[in-house]
């Protein structure tokens, strides 16, 4: 693993021998943010805004980042388990989570499983279901510059691609991330094709936010969620794709806040 | 030495102007490029190839397995070596490999193997590989554990075809509670193994275990890299493992070519070869190596290596310049292997000897020019004209 950077928000958290990287800043609620296949490196505007309102806690998952990898984790469902084990470590309680791509697909993961420690879920462009005859882009066979297509509506791509490319050691975790986001999402691809079953089960306020211009996880798929999870609502952003955090922070960290606001207090 | 014919078994009739549609001869063009007309004359024109090469001397016939591309159409090798089982009479049948890792239950495969070494009376070769990247998209396998799986699969097989049935096998992959298998492999304690690889020291340090002693094959590659990985065999075999060893452990493979002189071989070669190299192995970076099928390591040796050729395309010149192919006058060709048997003393040698969209007629000429006057001096080479490793390192 490449060495640890040292800045004032890192910190390292042992989860039952797992070293985990965690961000942390901000005051107010605990807000969990679960990332998406291509990671954190920094440089997420979005997730700066949202630390004026909550208490930001933004972990790698294990085999991102700077986080380990962990032997009991082999995919997303273990993930789920690792992060229950992640809160009952930090005894966090009334935590909002808001999770992006494979992060949006382990919030529900987790909220199947257990809600006790949760007082709501934002799903912004989420991976998890699968919805037959819905094509998805494949971010793993395009090249770079189609994948900065896919990633982003605009032209936000080559500056998020410069940040990874300014170190060697990004350049690693870069490496680093998609080989980890190969690992628990390959195959079947960004889902678990068993998940819609059980969204019953998710009896927290839940809050649907997709970019317009998504194709890695078409819009199809955020009305679905909306159907399948009682109660859910669901907001688009416009001029957005996948990484809303980066491409459209305000509105991004403005739907976060006003959901948790309006329905979660 | 023992001389090999390996084919690949190409979809020649490919429509080249594919290129300017589809990013990749693999993965994503589309199989209505594929006429199974051409196709069953095709399998049957490559066989015949094959089963001349037995005739005339060849020590072993050599297929291998690729999935869902123009390159090789032998998604399953196994059925190619069955088609051969009964024809060729005294060749070994090498499967050079088969991807154990890919399959959800690696023990068909075991069995099939079983079969084909029961059928020729324990002539069957067995290669272990992973599988180039693409299959994994291919086959919806995931990349990132592909080593620890193909491992695995080794393993179970491994001990399929050795240890007394019925047993259990608990693995972190593969879960079997009668492992049994009928029928068990002629050849005992089991069908010899091999490594083919493009290069790859963990390939490399694994297949060397004394545990294993496997033959290392080295396909595809520039010289330089060629004693470079064959070298590292040897010197893994003595420094990490204290023993030394056999040049039987050790092969090359490469496409060869030979006609009457060095001119009219690169003349004949030249489409057909740079079609093989700039269409057929047209693969994006993304396709060959998906994330986490290499190590860490060697992902950041392919880039910054793939940094520096980008935008290449091959021609005959540059393939021959840098001994990736193998082409000239029979004079040429047979001081070419002799001279690298010298340096590098591999016993095992595998010629493609169909290439591309090289048709019938130069292929059958390519393979009795090569028997008749390249194959009988390798096939007396033995390790006494190898200079050995210091000698080498003195040079």
């Amino acid at each position: 693993m490449p060495p640890r950077e040292k800045t004032l928000q890192d910190s390292e958290i042992d989860v039952r021998g797992c070293r985990l990287n965690v961000r942390r800043s901000g005051q107010g609620e605990p807000l969990l943010f679960l990332h998406g296949a291509q990671g954190l490196n920094g440089h997420e505007p979005g997730l700066e805004a949202l630390t004026a309102d909550f208490d930001v806690i933004a972990p790698d998952h294990p085999g991102f980042g700077r986080s380990d990898l962990s032997a009991a984790v082999d995919d997303v469902a273990d993930l789920a388990l690792f992060y229950l084990d992640l809160l009952d470590t930090l005894k966090l309680d009334r935590v909002h989570v808001v999770g992006q791509c494979i992060g949006g697909w382990l919030a529900l993961e987790i909220a199947i499983r257990n809600t006790a420690r949760l007082k709501s879920l934002v799903l912004v462009n989420s991976a998890g279901i699968r919805l037959k005859g819905v094509p998805r882009a494949d971010m793993f066979v395009c090249s770079e510059e189609d994948l900065l297509k896919l990633l982003f509506a605009a032209n936000g791509g080559a500056q998020w691609l410069q940040s990874w490319r300014a170190t060697a050691d990004m350049e690693d975790i870069y490496d680093r991330n998609r080989a980890a986001a190969a690992r628990y999402s390959w195959s079947p691809r960004l889902c678990n094709p068993k998940l819609d079953r059980w969204l019953h089960r998710v009896d927290v306020p839940t809050h649907i936010v997709w970019g317009s211009e998504e194709r890695v996880i078409p819009p199809a798929y955020g009305a679905a969620l909306a159907h399948l999870i009682g109660g859910a609502t669901l907001a688009t952003l416009p001029d957005c794709a996948h990484m809303p955090h980066i491409e459209q922070p305000q509105a991004f960290a403005g739907e976060v806040s006003r959901f948790i606001r309006r329905a979660a207090r | 030495m023992k001389i090999f014919i390996f084919h690949l078994m190409p979809y020649a009739h490919l429509d080249m102007g594919y290129a300017e549609k589809y990013r990749a001869a693999w993965v994503v063009l589309p199989n209505t490029y594929f006429d199974p007309k051409k196709g069953h004359e095709l399998y049957n024109r490559y066989l015949d190839e094959l089963e001349l090469a037995a005739e005339l001397g060849f020590d072993g016939i050599s297929v291998n397995e690729h999935h869902q591309n123009a390159y090789g159409l032998m998604p399953s090798p196994v059925v190619t070596a069955a088609a051969l089982s009964r024809r060729i009479k005294s060749a070994h049948l090498a499967i050079l490999g088969n991807a154990f890792c890919l399959r959800e239950h690696p023990l068909t495969l075991a069995e099939e193997h079983a079969m084909i070494d029961c059928i020729t009376g324990g002539r069957l070769i067995t290669g272990m590989v992973r599988g180039i990247g693409a299959e994994y998209f291919s086959l919806g396998v995931n990349p990132a554990n592909s080593h620890a799986r193909f491992q695995e699969a080794h393993d179970l097989v491994v001990e399929a075809w050795t240890k007394p049935g019925p047993f259990s096998f608990e693995g972190k992959y593969y879960h079997f509670d009668y492992v049994n298998l009928w029928p068990r492999p002629y050849q005992q304690p089991h069908p010899p193994i091999w490594a083919p690889s493009t290069g790859s020291t963990e390939t490399i340090e694994w297949a060397a275990h004394p545990s294993r002693r496997y033959v290392y094959l080295q396909a595809y590659s520039p010289t330089q890299s060629v004693a470079r990985y064959l070298n590292y065999y040897r010197e893994c075999a003595q420094r990490l493992y204290g023993y030394t060893a056999s040049s039987e452990q050790i092969g090359w493979s490469t496409p060869v070519y030979v006609s009457a002189t060095d001119a009219k071989a690169r003349q004949e070669a030249k489409p057909h070869i740079e079609i093989l190299f700039n269409k057929l192995l047209r693969l994006p970076f993304e396709m060959l190596f998906p994330p986490g099928y290499l190590s860490a390591k060697s992902l950041k040796n392919m880039r910054s290596h793939k940094r520096s050729v980008s935008g290449q395309e091959h021609t005959i010149d540059t393939l021959i310049e840098q001994g990736i192919i193998v082409c000239g006058s029979p004079d040429t060709v047979r001081k070419q292997f002799m001279d690298t048997h010298r340096l590098l003393g591999f016993q095992n040698l595998l010629c493609l000897l169909q290439f591309g969209t090289l048709p019938r007629d130069l292929t059958e000429k390519n393979i009795r020019l090569f028997a008749r006057e390249v194959m009988p001096a390798l096939q007396a080479l033995t390790d006494k004209q190898y200079a050995g490793m210091q000698v080498r390192a003195a040079e």
